[in-house]
C-alpha cells in the first residue's frame, strides 16, 4: 500500500470527502460530496492540496581539468547524453548607455590599493568640530576676532532702517512667501539668506569696493592632504561661495601663529578621526578650487550654508570647518605650490551656515600646509555658535491655559545677529 | 439500517494514492434510494489523473526553496542603519500559515546586530577598546541594543545590564596565564575569564558568532575550565563544553525586568505581533504538565580526540 498522506476534512454534508495526494505520481482524486443542499463539485489541482516536498537538489556537475567535454554546440539541440556547452558571455558590440554595466573597482584605472578618506556633502562627523580640528591641524578660540568685532561695533557700516529691514526681510521669508499657511525650511531657509545677502550687497554705494565680489555657487571643490599616513580629501559642491578680487587680511598676528604650535591636537581614543569619513578605493588625489587659471576673483571670500535639518548643529560647524580648510587649502596650493611649507601670508576664509533661525559664524585661518605631522604651527578656527536672528516665528500662537505664551508672528529679534552677519560681508571691502 | 450499510461499506473502502473510482460509487449505489443519493450517483466523478505525467502546476520553479526566505534581508555588506522588515504573519514560502498566533503589530525596523563580537578591523589583530555612544530599545529582540563606535567603524551590539553612554568597553582574543579581572560588558575568551563569572553572549564554535544567552536579563555561568575547554551552564540549567578560545562577553544582558513586565491588556499583545489562540476547548496530551526529569547529557561543542588516541 503506497504510504500516502491523508486530509481529512470535518464535512459539512452527510458524506465524507477525502482528497489524497501521491508523492510519486502527482495525482488527486476527488469524491464528490453531495448533500440536501445539491451537488457541489469543486476540482482543486494537485499543487494546492498535501505538504509541499522539498525540491531535489540539481544532480552535480563534475569539472576535470584537461577532459575537454563533448557537448551539443555543433549539433544546435539537446542530445541526451551529451554535456551542456557554455558559451561566451554576449557582450554588445556598441555602446548604450542604457544597458552600462560598470566594472568592478579593481578594474577601474583610478584604482589604488591604498584607500583614502572623502569628506562631502553628506558627511556626518560622529564626533563634529573635534574631529575636524584633529584633521585640518587647527585650534579652536570660540568668539569673533577682534577685527570683524570692530566692524560690528562701528556705527558707519550700519544700513539705513537696519532692524525694520532685517524684519521685513524675515517676515517675507518665514510668512509671506507662499500661499499655503507656512513655508518649509527648504524655501524659508534659503529665501532668507538670499533676501540678507541682498540687503548687505545693497550697501555698494557706501563702499565701492563690495563691487569687486561675485556671489557663486554649484562650483566643484577638491582638496587632498596626507595626515599621518592616511589621505584625507574634501569633495563636493558646498554652499554658496563670495569671491572677490583681493584676499582677506590675516587675523592673527605672527606671534599668535607660532604659539599655535605649542598646543596640542585632541584625539578622542578608541575612535578614530577618521570614522564617518567615506573610504574609497578608487580616487584622484587632486587640489582644484573649482575655478579655471584666469578667473577675475580668484580668492574665496565667505562660504554661506544653508541647513536643511532641525538640529544636528555640530555637524554643521564641521562641515563649515572642513569646506573652510578645503577652499582654503586650494587657494593656497594654487598660490605657494604643493610643497608642505608654513605660510608667510596666511589664508583666511569665513564662513556663515544658517538654518533660517540660527547662525554659526566662522572664521579659518590657514598658516601651514605641512599637516603630515601632529606637531608644528596650528591652523587657527574662530567659531562663534547659535547665534539667534529671531526667537520665534510662529504662525500661530502659542497659548497654554488660555495665556498667550508666544505671540504669532515675529517675537525675540536679536539685532546683534545681523550686524555680525554685515561685518563678515563688509569685512576686507570696509 | 441505511446507516450501518454506509458504514459497512465504507469499512471496506481503501486508501490507494491511484483513485480508482468505483468503490466510492458502489458505496454511493449502496446506500439506498433516496432521491439525492441516487442523483449523486449519477454525476460523473472525475477522471483520475494520469499517471505518466507528474503534475507540477501550481508549483513555483525557481532556482532556491529555502525554508526561511527573508528577502528584505539581503544585504551583505553591514551597516547600522535600520532596515525595513517584511512581516511574514506566520506563513512559510508555500502561503500557509505554518505558524500560528504571529501576525500584525507595529512596525519595525531591523538594526543589523553584530554578534561575532572579537571581529578585528583589517589589518589590526590584537585586542581593542570601543566606546559606547549609545544605549536603545530594539524592537526585534528582548534586549537592548548599543552602538559602540571604535578605529573606524561603528556597529551594534547586544547591550549588557549597566551599559551607559560613554563607557569603554575592551575585546579581546588573548588567553594568558592568569585570569583577566573580569569588567561587566569587556569581552574575552572563556580560559581567560575567572571561574565563576556571569556570561553572556556565548559562541559554541570559536570565531561563529554569539548564539547564546543573548535574551534580557540572562546569563551563563563559567563552571569550570577543563584542558582547553571550559564548562558553561546555561540559563536553562543545562550545561555544555566548549572551546576556550570562545569569546563571551561578561555580565547579564541588559532589561533586566523583562520577565517582570505585565502585558496588561489584549490590544498589548496584537502590538507585540501575538495574534489570539485559537479557542476551541482541546484535550490536553502528554505534553502538558510539570514535567520533573534529570537533566540531559552535556553537550559537547569540542571534538574530543578518540578513545584510540587517547590511550
Amino acid at each position: 500500500m503506497l504510504k500516502t498522506p491523508v486530509y481529512r476534512c470535518s464535512a459539512v454534508a452527510t458524506r465524507l470527502k477525502q482528497l489524497c495526494f501521491s508523492s510519486e505520481c502527482g495525482s488527486c482524486f476527488l469524491v464528490l460530496r453531495s448533500s440536501r443542499h445539491g451537488n457541489r463539485l469543486i476540482s482543486i489541482s494537485s499543487s494546492v492540496c498535501g505538504k509541499a516536498l522539498p525540491r531535489r537538489k540539481p544532480r552535480e556537475v563534475v569539472e576535470i581539468n584537461g577532459l575537454e567535454k563533448i557537448t551539443y554546440a555543433e549539433r544546435k539541440h539537446f542530445v541526451p547524453g551529451l554535456a551542456k556547452p557554455i558559451f561566451p558571455p554576449w557582450e554588445r558590440d556598441h555602446q548604450n548607455p542604457f544597458y552600462y554595466k560598470s566594472p568592478k573597482p579593481e578594474e577601474m584605472p583610478l584604482y589604488k590599493d591604498k584607500p583614502c578618506f572623502v569628506f562631502h556633502q553628506r558627511t556626518n562627523l560622529m564626533e563634529g568640530v573635534k574631529q575636524t580640528l584633529w584633521l585640518t591641524k587647527s585650534k579652536l578660540i570660540k568668539g569673533i576676532p577682534a577685527q570683524i568685532m570692530a566692524l560690528v561695533d562701528n556705527p558707519a557700516s550700519e544700513i539705513e532702517n537696519q532692524d525694520d529691514r532685517v524684519q521685513n526681510a524675515i517676515k517675507h521669508a518665514r510668512f509671506w512667501d507662499t500661499t499655503e499657511n507656512v513655508p518649509p525650511r527648504e524655501r524659508f531657509c534659503p529665501t532668507l539668506l538670499n533676501s540678507l545677502l541682498h540687503l548687505c550687497g545693497l550697501q555698494q554705494f557706501k563702499h565701492p569696493a563690495l563691487g569687486k565680489r561675485l556671489l557663486c555657487q554649484k562650483y566643484s571643490l577638491a582638496a587632498s592632504w596626507h595626515r599621518g599616513e592616511d589621505l584625507i580629501q574634501v569633495r563636493g559642491k558646498n554652499g554658496m561661495l563670495l569671491n572677490s578680487m583681493s584676499p582677506l587680511p590675516a587675523m592673527a598676528e605672527r606671534e599668535e601663529v607660532l604659539a599655535t604650535a605649542d598646543s596640542v591636537l585632541e584625539t578622542f581614543y578608541p575612535i578614530s578621526p577618521t570614522i564617518d569619513l567615506q573610504n574609497l578605493n578608487v580616487f584622484d588625489a587632486k587640489t582644484d578650487t573649482g575655478f579655471v587659471e584666469g578667473y577675475p576673483y580668484p580668492h574665496a571670500h565667505t562660504l554661506f550654508f544653508t541647513h536643511l535639518k532641525d538640529g544636528h548643529h555640530e555637524q554643521l560647524r564641521a562641515k563649515m570647518v572642513m569646506f573652510a580648510f578645503g577652499n582654503a587649502l586650494a587657494r593656497a596650493r594654487a598660490l605657494y605650490g604643493p610643497e608642505p611649507q608654513v605660510l608667510e601670508k596666511p589664508v583666511v576664509i569665513q564662513s556663515v551656515a544658517t538654518n533660517g533661525r540660527l547662525f554659526q559664524f566662522l572664521v579659518f585661518q590657514l598658516n601651514t600646509t605641512d599637516l603630515t605631522t601632529d606637531t608644528g604651527v596650528k591652523n587657527l578656527a574662530w567659531m562663534d555658535e547659535d547665534q539667534a536672528l529671531y526667537d520665534f516665528a510662529k504662525v500661530r500662537p502659542l497659548i497654554k491655559k488660555k495665556v498667550v505664551q508666544v505671540p504669532a508672528g515675529l517675537a525675540g529679534y536679536h539685532p546683534d545677529t545681523f550686524k555680525k552677519f554685515l561685518a563678515f560681508y563688509l569685512h576686507g571691502a570696509a | 439500517m441505511a446507516l450501518s450499510a454506509l458504514s459497512r461499506a465504507l469499512r471496506s473502502v481503501s486508501l490507494t494514492g491511484g483513485g480508482r473510482k468505483q468503490v466510492p460509487s458502489q458505496v454511493l449505489l449502496c446506500s439506498g434510494g433516496v432521491a439525492e443519493r441516487s442523483r449523486a450517483s449519477q454525476v460523473s466523478l472525475l477522471p483520475s489523473v494520469s499517471n505518466a505525467v507528474s503534475q507540477w502546476r501550481g508549483f513555483l520553479t525557481t532556482a532556491s526553496l529555502e525554508q526561511n526566505r527573508k528577502f528584505w534581508k539581503n544585504s551583505e555588506k553591514y551597516t547600522i542603519r535600520p532596515i525595513g522588515v517584511k512581516k511574514t504573519g506566520g506563513r512559510d514560502w508555500t502561503g500557509r500559515i505554518r505558524t500560528h498566533g504571529i501576525g500584525g503589530g507595529h512596525k519595525q525596523r531591523y538594526r543589523m546586530v553584530d554578534f561575532q563580537r572579537l571581529r578585528y578591523e583589517s589589518g589590526k589583530e590584537q585586542p581593542f577598546e570601543e566606546r559606547i555612544m549609545e544605549v536603545r530599545y530594539d524592537p526585534c529582540r528582548s534586549a537592548d541594543i548599543a552602538l559602540v563606535a571604535g578605529g573606524n567603524r561603528k556597529r551594534w551590539i547586544i547591550a549588557t545590564e549597566n551599559m551607559e553612554a560613554g563607557d569603554l568597553i575592551k575585546t579581546s582574543g588573548v588567553i594568558g596565564r592568569m585570569a583577566v579581572a573580569a569588567k561587566e560588558g569587556d569581552a574575552h575568551p572563556l580560559g581567560a575569564l575567572p571561574v565563576g563569572t556571569l556570561i553572556n553572549n556565548l559562541e559554541l564554535l570559536p570565531g561563529k558568532g554569539a548564539s547564546a544567552i543573548r535574551a534580557a536579563g540572562t546569563s551563563g555561568v563559567l563552571l569550570r575550565k577543563v584542558s582547553g575547554t571550559a564548562i558553561v551552564q546555561l540559563p536553562s540549567k543545562h550545561q555544555v563544553q566548549v572551546s576556550e578560545t570562545c569569546v563571551a562577553t561578561v555580565g547579564r544582558v541588559s532589561n533586566i525586568d523583562h520577565n517582570k513586565r505585565i502585558i496588561g491588556k489584549a490590544g498589548r499583545n496584537r502590538w507585540l505581533g501575538i495574534r489570539p489562540s485559537s479557542g476551541l476547548w482541546q484535550r490536553k496530551g502528554g505534553w502538558a504538565g510539570r514535567k520533573i526529569k534529570p537533566l540531559p547529557p552535556m553537550k559537547i561543542y569540542v571534538n574530543q580526540p578518540s578513545a584510540s588516541a587517547r590511550t
